[in-house]
């Protein structure tokens, strides 16, 4: 408990200027929880411009039983992390083991699994672009059969949760409706970038005139805007962010890049995505009363009330991180236990 | 599932008695039902009217399996007005004598007003799972097919362009080749403040009497902005706001069914493809799109092959079909 709140000590600090990414001390391990580090590669994210590795390290908490029982088939929740934060940071802050553990001490055992993209902007918006590799892709197939080849997962859709913060509830939201076939039931915390991003011309300047030499010292903001102009609108012959920004030639904002941006958003997706959202059983979103991203992400629950998608609501009191592991392991992973096929003792 | 394959085992079994001999290739005008179609608010039916067209000696050959050529169709007309125009079985009819037996399939894309866009949404329906999902498994179900992506290929003129492309990029692994011809709708349609006000006027009088261009933007935004709040019965979001200005929310619903701007996240199926094609004439009024389109997949490196032919929209599409799209199938698809 002392570590989690220094993690979040740390992650309400460590935002500033020149750190760019938030770390987090050591997740505590309870006795009976094995954590593996594996490495992952992935076909989808090979050749990408900006260089990333195309082999991701995934944290893999495998419950107590695991061992013990040589025959038995597990669930598996897929957590996806924030911007600027790698996948071992985020399973660090999250103290996925501790969840893992409580939960199967009251009878719920699942493999929760954290891949990392982090990309050289800080984050991989969980979306499919030539500049930053196929992330989108990544999680929805190959990081799924790798876990099913690899781990004794129960390798069907109704053993598959997904669940993400922030960026990664983004990606929850976009890698759920574009991959629906690979997961019964997804969770969203505190998810950002939910409506399209829009631009001034002067802010769509100040973007373009980020040196790539100073990207990583661009501070929250702007590398958040970064990431997510290299994710959504690539351009291959643009070197050396490899990406349109949105301005055109003649100063004006270019309404083909914000159109882009715009396809990716999950409130303009939803209405093209009803089959999708529907085929789940389970879809939740959250967010905390005090986290600058309630309005966005009240706009997605009335877009999903709208076109009649059942799904779980709830504004709690807190703000963007300082409530998230312990809602994890309290409501996340026992709302998951309601949903999947939990397999057999 | 399996209960469901060996059903349609015995169903082939049954049909394949080679009584009559097929010296032509065989129109079937028929229906199957798709769950995706199910609930849809226009009232559009499950049940879609499809032609199937086997190839001379399908029934002679009760051991042989065809690779399957699914097209769509464009807007304004329901498929057998389309076939008319298309001729499809004079298509098998030349690939056979060229040794290039398929089965083409060609289901009803009509919707209440006139075109559902092979696109997903509650108003229209999911035409896309009705294509992607429903129909590929009829037709596997009830045909002898080869059943597999690299025996599958996707063609369709226009509004069925647009659908091949979209169902290509958003339904990777179904069809292994894909050729669009005129395809519409590749860039963003874009609704104004004043667009959305003259729909939102129409009375059903109007609706009745539309030509063409009055009644694609209603068709396109039933498909792509649906509302199912809607207190009318068109049950669209039109975006117009009280204050007569628009929500910026529909324009964004339009983009993010625009090809042009969702290449990008779907590049992968586009470059897991055996084979790409589009062809379109050089008077077509849809030109501008078409290379606006191909600018963007040399951009991002796409392969394709790409032909510009003197004909306008439609005065060559039958012809086409027999000419050039069937023999590019042939190329690509396997057979046994």
């Amino acid at each position: 408990m002392l570590k989690y709140l220094a993690g979040a000590a740390l992650l309400a600090i460590a935002v500033p200027a020149a750190a760019q990414n938030i770390t987090a001390p050591d997740a505590v391990v309870p006795a009976g929880i094995t954590v593996q580090a594996v490495m992952v590669h992935g076909a989808s994210l090979e050749g990408n411009l900006e260089g990333n590795s195309a082999t991701r390290e995934v944290m893999v908490v495998l419950p107590p039983s695991y061992t013990a029982n040589p025959e038995r088939h597990y669930p598996v929740i897929y957590y996806l992390h924030g911007f600027a934060i790698s996948g071992r940071d985020f399973y660090d802050y999250m103290q996925v083991p501790t969840a893992v553990a409580e939960n199967a001490a009251a009878g719920r055992e699942f493999i929760v699994v954290v891949p990392d993209t982090l990309t050289a902007m800080g984050g991989s918006m969980y979306s499919n672009s030539v500049t930053t590799g196929n992330f989108r892709d990544f999680i929805g197939t190959e990081l799924v059969a790798y876990m099913d080849a690899n781990y004794r997962t129960i390798p069907t859709r109704e053993g598959r949760g997904l669940a993400g913060h922030s960026m990664g509830g983004y990606g929850t939201l976009v890698v759920g409706m574009t991959h629906p076939e690979a997961f019964d039931s997804i969770w969203a915390q505190s998810a950002c970038c939910i409506s399209a991003r829009s631009e001034t011309p002067e802010s769509a300047a100040a973007m373009a005139a980020v040196p790539r030499e100073g990207a990583d010292a661009a501070g929250f903001g702007m590398r958040a805007g970064l990431a997510s102009a290299v994710a959504w609108a690539p351009n291959p012959q643009k070197p050396p962010f490899f990406v349109d920004w949105p301005l055109a030639a003649d100063g004006t904002v270019d309404p083909l890049v914000l159109a882009r941006w715009a396809a990716n958003s999950p409130l303009a997706m939803v209405s093209g995505h009803v089959a999708a959202l529907e085929s789940f059983d389970g879809v939740a979103l959250d967010v905390g009363a005090q986290d600058g991203l309630v309005r966005d992400d009240t706009l997605i629950h009335e877009e999903m009330t709208k076109f009649g998608i059942e799904h779980f609501w709830e504004v709690y009191e807190g703000t963007h991180t300082d409530k998230i592991g312990a809602r994890f392991n309290t409501l996340v992973l026992p709302w998951m236990a309601e949903h999947l096929d939990m397999g057999t003792e | 599932m399996l209960r469901k394959f060996v059903a349609a085992l015995g169903l082939m079994a049954a049909c394949a008695s080679p009584a009559a001999a097929q010296e032509a290739a065989r129109v079937n005008w028929t229906s199957f039902h798709s769950p995706a179609l199910e609930g849809n608010l226009e009232g559009n039916d499950p049940q879609r009217g499809v032609y199937v067209i086997t190839p001379p000696g399908y029934d002679e050959n009760p051991d042989r399996r065809y690779p399957v050529v699914y097209y769509l169709h464009g807007y304004w007309a329901a498929a057998p007005a389309q076939q008319e125009g298309f001729r499809l079985h004079e298509a098998v009819d030349a690939a056979s004598a060229a040794g290039n037996e398929v089965i083409m399939v060609m289901p009803d894309g009509y919707s209440r007003f006139r075109g559902g866009f092979y696109s997903s949404g509650p108003t229209v329906g999911d035409y896309e799972s009705m294509v992607a999902r429903d129909l590929v498994g009829w037709v596997d179900g009830n045909y002898r097919t080869i059943a597999a992506p690299a025996s599958r290929g996707l063609a369709g003129h226009s509004m069925g362009g647009y659908g091949t492309i979209r169902i290509a990029m958003k339904n990777p692994g179904v069809f292994s080749s894909i050729y669009m011809m005129s395809a519409c709708c590749l860039p963003p349609m874009e609704m104004t403040a004043e667009s959305a006000a003259t729909i939102e006027a129409m009375t059903p009088e109007d609706i009745a009497a539309a030509q063409f261009g009055q009644l694609a933007g209603l068709s396109t935004l039933a498909t792509w902005s649906p509302d199912p709040q809607d207190q009318s019965t068109l049950k669209v979001d039109t975006g117009l706001r009280a204050d007569g200005t628009l929500d910026p929310l529909v324009n964004q619903r339009l983009a993010a069914n625009s090809p042009l701007v969702l290449l990008p996240q779907y590049l992968p199926a586009l470059n897991a493809l055996e084979a790409f094609a589009m062809d379109i004439g050089d008077k077509d009024f849809l030109l501008e799109g078409n290379a606006q389109f191909r600018a963007e997949l040399d951009r991002f490196g796409v392969e394709y092959e790409f032909e510009l032919y003197e004909g306008d929209h439609g005065n060559r599409i039958a012809e086409r079909i027999r000419t050039e799209v069937l023999p590019f199938f042939g190329n690509h698809l396997y057979r046994e």
